[in-house]
């Protein structure tokens, strides 16, 4: 194994996966450093053209989440 | 709020009680308190954890858990060793801010109030002293409450389900169902816990999707209850598509089989025969209970308890306790889960409310309005500060070189680095650097917008800054609390997330709030109990309120009944209530009334009245649906071939005319789910058990001799209603149990009726002659789709209207400004009726009370000049705000727009909208766009 590590881009729904991640931060739970996340007001407002431009930039993976 | 505060005495009357709160110390100071976790991780005291149920342990000084309200420590004075021996002091010494204060003492302070809620809850069913499960004893035996726990992503073992004796993944789960509940020979709880039944079946079907199938989940039980809305079908699929075995048996007795940890089960099936399994695990069901606490609390306020020791309310009264002013909401007031529990404190609400409402808004302070700088057109002057947290953030992320990375990018005027961003003189400070350096944008990175955007923003809008200038990096919660082993990549991604918000909120507008007059009258569709419920709450609250029925005379259903489980006359109740809703000013009823046509949205309905061939317009600003339901015709079991064949409100009819055909019946049949539970109307109607049981015991008592036999597949006296069953049982009615498929005959021949069924005792045909068979009939809405559409509310695949939330939106619609109560929710009985209309009126009064609205800034819009009319975002908003412009219109006709003041914001319509003309403000396309693209940076490292 090498010690390549995917960069990973999300997109996290504002009432409740955004939430999950801030409550994973107060149960002091640890993941991995490599995400970014951005807010969307809701899974809905995902569109495909943010998925391809996350790609486009580089990205290895990106996770929707809502 | 007050917590860790205790009620010590009530003085006064409704209206002017006087109440003294002791209140306790937390030994933190709440203003100071950030909840960073430093005294907890450095306490050296660990006790047991009961949040966790005793499965985990905790500090000394702790937060109960991560959702608590509010979020602040506190020091648990019977274990801390400073507060017992006078040493230590460790979170005193390690607080970043100072919040920890040993010398807190009791207060005891009295306050003025008007009404009283009571929502003390209730105290699960300690199973200790019932030897037979011998929970005390064996380590695999535990409660339903701990095995929650278990289930909980956030709980001891993080969701993954373990055995307490071994940490080995179960293989075989037992449930055993009514432990504390239903029983008087092991302990003094007669009553059903109501929520027992679904809450097992729940944690089965989730330990199965936990644990995979093969997983054996066995509930035992004697009747499952879920009579609530959608529970039949989760029932249904928990049994035929995930194989959860239900196996109606009492289970005697358990033996531990040595040294394994598993336990041998024995029961008898109900054919009669011995079996014995082996299970890893057994989850006790255990009930709900008043705690001694709350018994002391009932006595200190002198309030009278019903038999079960819940606090007693009358069924037209359902939230009103034995003492004037004092209200009760949730499993105080008897077992209930929790869309009732929420049902009943809007209703306790509404109650408080309808005695308090001349004192509305006595205490209310008007906001000054600071004016807004014109920002539009502006270069972005961008100001980015830089949080530490104490050491939340600066002890992982470097701030210092996030502050200064900041300061290089584009747009960026201003760069600091605070200790504390929130605490009020940074606040002060900020509003001093936004003029001084003229900045027009503003980027915090923190802890989290989910919990401190609206503070900022606040902040924003005293410097003269529209708040939606404002951009927030989670740099706490997401960056330096999950990545503390690793704080060079932590302080790279605080780098991104700064960046990121600087590119997106360059590219913010001003964003406006739209203002909405609320007029402030009431329609109410439907004058049956609920309706008239909700409108007698809202007029007494000052409202004009209309109540639009199609029939020609108020009351509904109730029409029909003629008793109450307590015994009281409904029909004498019912026209106390109708000369009642008759003589309130506020209140206008229109009788044999259609509607015809609605038009506008929240604040604003126009709705047309359809009366006698006349049509009126009538204004309101909210609707409550209030329309009620009919009893299923049954085209089963020879119904209408002969007059002794009646439904069950036919019955309750002959018995309010004293028709004699009752008194001279020698057997009577009762013949329960008729029409519900069925495959084509997969749900439990919840009313008809206990209105059998009731008319079946009433029949004994008029008659004694008479032969009452009531024909059932599972009996749902749910409550303190089961009194009334276990009554019925000793009167000697019998009660005979048949499965949907092997449904009772009946047969109407030589001028007898007769029902064949089979015992489920005997295994044999039993026949019965009867002079009065009573079919319990499922309750079916008045499905009216015109209705639903003219004020884009949703029905279920039942024909019931679906509220916003199941469990905490139960008298709303998801759509604004429209309210629901009554039978057209879900089948209930009369009490819990006139709570949900109460509940509505209370919902309903949230925003009449307000006058005026603002909406959020974050609406979508449309550009007319892109749309292509094609209606995918009319079609797909769930709260209905697109629509079409009027093809006369002068501008756009054709053409979508969107109602800023039903848009939630949520974006479904821009991601949808294929011509790109939608545009959701404050996270439109560009600025995600911008986002994305400044990822690059990290991204080609």
């Amino acid at each position: 194994m090498s010690d390549w590590e995917p960069k990973i881009v999300s997109f996290l729904c504002n009432w409740c996966s955004y939430g999950a991640a801030d409550l994973a931060g107060v149960g002091r739970m640890e993941y991995p450093a490599n995400i970014r996340v951005i807010r969307i007001p809701c899974s809905g407002r995902m569109s495909p053209k943010f998925i391809l431009a996350a790609l486009r930039e580089g990205a290895d993976g990106v996770w929707v989440s809502g | 709020m007050l917590t860790l505060s205790e009620i010590k005495s009530v003085k006064g009357e409704a209206g002017n009680f006087q109440v003294e709160v002791l209140r306790h110390p937390r030994y933190v100071d709440e203003q100071k308190c950030i909840a960073c976790n430093a005294c907890a991780e450095k306490c050296p005291k660990k006790i047991v954890d009961h949040y966790n149920m005793g499965l985990a342990k905790r500090k000394s000084i702790y937060v109960e858990y991560a959702q608590a309200v509010p979020l602040k420590y506190r020091i648990d004075p019977a274990s801390c060793i400073y507060l017992t021996k006078g040493k230590c002091g460790a979170c005193k010494k390690l607080c970043p801010t100072g919040a920890v204060d040993f010398d807190q003492q009791p207060q005891l302070q009295t306050y003025d109030v008007g009404a009283l809620i009571l929502s003390p809850g209730f105290k699960p069913f300690d199973p200790t002293d019932f030897d037979s499960y011998q929970y005390a004893k064996l380590p695999n035996v535990v409660t339903s409450m701990e095995f929650e726990r278990l289930l909980s992503a956030s709980g001891p073992t993080m969701g993954h389900i373990t055995r307490p004796s071994d940490g080995k993944d179960p293989k075989k789960i037992a449930w055993f169902q009514c432990v504390g509940s239903r029983d008087v020979n092991k302990c003094d709880n007669f009553y059903c816990s109501s929520v027992c039944c679904m809450y097992a079946v729940k944690e089965a079907v989730i330990a199965k999707e936990h644990a995979g199938d093969d997983l054996d989940c066995a509930v035992f039980y004697m009747d499952i209850r879920t009579h609530g809305k959608d529970f039949e079908r989760y029932y249904d699929a928990a049994r035929d598509k995930h194989g959860v075995r239900f196996l109606r048996s009492r289970v005697h007795s358990i033996t531990e089989i040595s040294d394994t940890g598993d336990m041998e089960v024995r029961y008898v099936t109900e054919d009669g025969e011995l079996k014995v399994e082996i299970f890893d695990m057994i989850v006790l069901s255990i009930g709900l209970e008043s705690s001694e606490q709350q018994l002391a609390l009932a006595q200190k306020l002198d309030l009278k308890l019903t038999d079960g020791k819940f606090c007693q309310t009358g069924t037209f009264a359902p939230v009103e306790t034995s003492r004037k002013g004092i209200y009760v909401c949730g499993a105080f007031q008897g077992p209930k889960d929790i869309p009732q529990a929420v049902v009943d404190s809007s209703a306790a609400a509404a109650a408080a409310s309808e005695i308090l409402s001349p004192s509305r808004n006595c205490l209310t302070k008007a906001k000054p309005v600071i004016p807004q700088t014109d920002v539009r057109g502006e270069r972005p002057r961008v100001g980015v500060f830089v949080c530490s947290c104490g050491i939340n953030i600066a002890g992982v992320v470097d701030v210092k070189a996030v502050t200064e990375y900041a300061a290089g990018l584009p747009y960026v005027e201003y760069t600091t680095n605070n200790l504390f961003a929130c605490s009020q003189d940074t606040q002060d400070a900020l509003t001093q650097i936004i003029k001084e350096k003229n900045l027009n944008r503003i980027v915090v990175a923190a802890c989290t917008p989910k919990t401190h955007e609206p503070l900022f923003q606040e902040t924003l809008t005293n410097a003269g800054l529209n708040k939606y200038l404002f951009e927030m990096a989670n740099i706490r919660n997401q960056d330096s609390w999950v990545h503390k082993n690793n704080p060079e990549l932590a302080t790279e991604k605080a780098k991104d997330l700064v960046r990121m918000a600087v590119s997106k909120i360059s590219l913010g507008d001003a964003l406006e709030e739209a203002e909405l007059n609320i007029n402030q009258t009431a329609m109410i569709v439907g004058g049956g109990i609920a309706g008239m419920s909700a409108a007698r709450s809202l007029a007494a609250q000052g409202y004009q309120t209309h109540i639009i029925e199609k029939a020609d005379q108020l009351g509904g259903q109730a029409r029909n009944l003629y008793q109450t489980l307590a015994g009281e006359d409904v029909q004498a109740k019912l026209d106390e209530m109708i000369a009642a809703v008759e003589a309130e000013a506020n209140i206008q009823v229109h009788l044999n009334t259609q509607i015809a046509n609605v038009e506008g949205f929240v604040g604003n309905f126009k709705s047309t009245l359809s009366a006698n061939g006349k049509e009126n317009v009538l204004e309101h600003g909210v609707v409550l649906m209030a329309t009620g339901a009919s009893p299923h015709q049954p085209t089963e079991y020879a119904y209408g071939k002969d007059p002794r064949i009646l439904t069950a409100l036919e019955l309750d009819r002959k018995l309010i005319a004293d028709d004699p055909m009752i008194k001279e019946a020698q057997t009577a049949v009762f013949i329960q789910c008729v029409g519900s539970r069925e495959p084509d109307r997969p749900y439990c109607s919840r009313v008809c058990c206990t209105h059998a049981v009731d008319n079946a015991l009433h029949l004994k008592k008029t008659n004694p001799d008479m032969n009452v036999f009531v024909l059932y597949r599972d009996i749902r006296t749910y409550g303190e209603k089961e009194m009334a069953y276990k009554k019925a049982r000793e009167a000697g009615v019998l009660f005979v149990r048949f499965s949907l498929d092997n449904k009772p005959q009946v047969t109407v021949q030589d001028g007898k009726v007769t029902v064949t069924v089979i015992d489920h005792v005997l295994g044999r045909p039993l026949e019965l002659e009867t002079d009065l068979l009573t079919l319990a009939t499922a309750i079916i809405p008045n499905k009216d789709e015109k209705l639903a559409q003219f004020f884009k509310v949703p029905m279920n695949a039942d024909g019931f209207f679906v509220e916003r939330h199941a469990k905490l939106g139960p008298s709303e619609f998801a759509t604004d400004g429209a309210f629901l109560c009554g039978l057209a929710h879900y089948p209930k009985p009369i009490d819990e009726s006139i709570a949900q209309g109460k509940a509505a009126a209370a919902r309903a009064v949230t925003l009449l009370a307000r006058e005026k609205i603002f909406t959020s800034g974050n609406v979508a819009q449309t550009d007319p000049m892109n749309c292509s009319r094609c209606g995918v975002c009319v079609s797909i908003c769930p709260y209905s705000a697109p629509s079409f412009i009027a093809q006369d219109a002068r501008m756009n006709p054709g053409k979508a727009e969107i109602n800023p003041v039903l848009c939630k914001g949520c974006g479904l319509c821009v991601a949808s909208c294929r011509s790109g003309a939608i545009h959701l403000k404050g996270f439109d396309n560009d600025q995600i766009f911008a986002q994305i693209f400044s990822l690059d940076e990290v991204i080609g490292q």
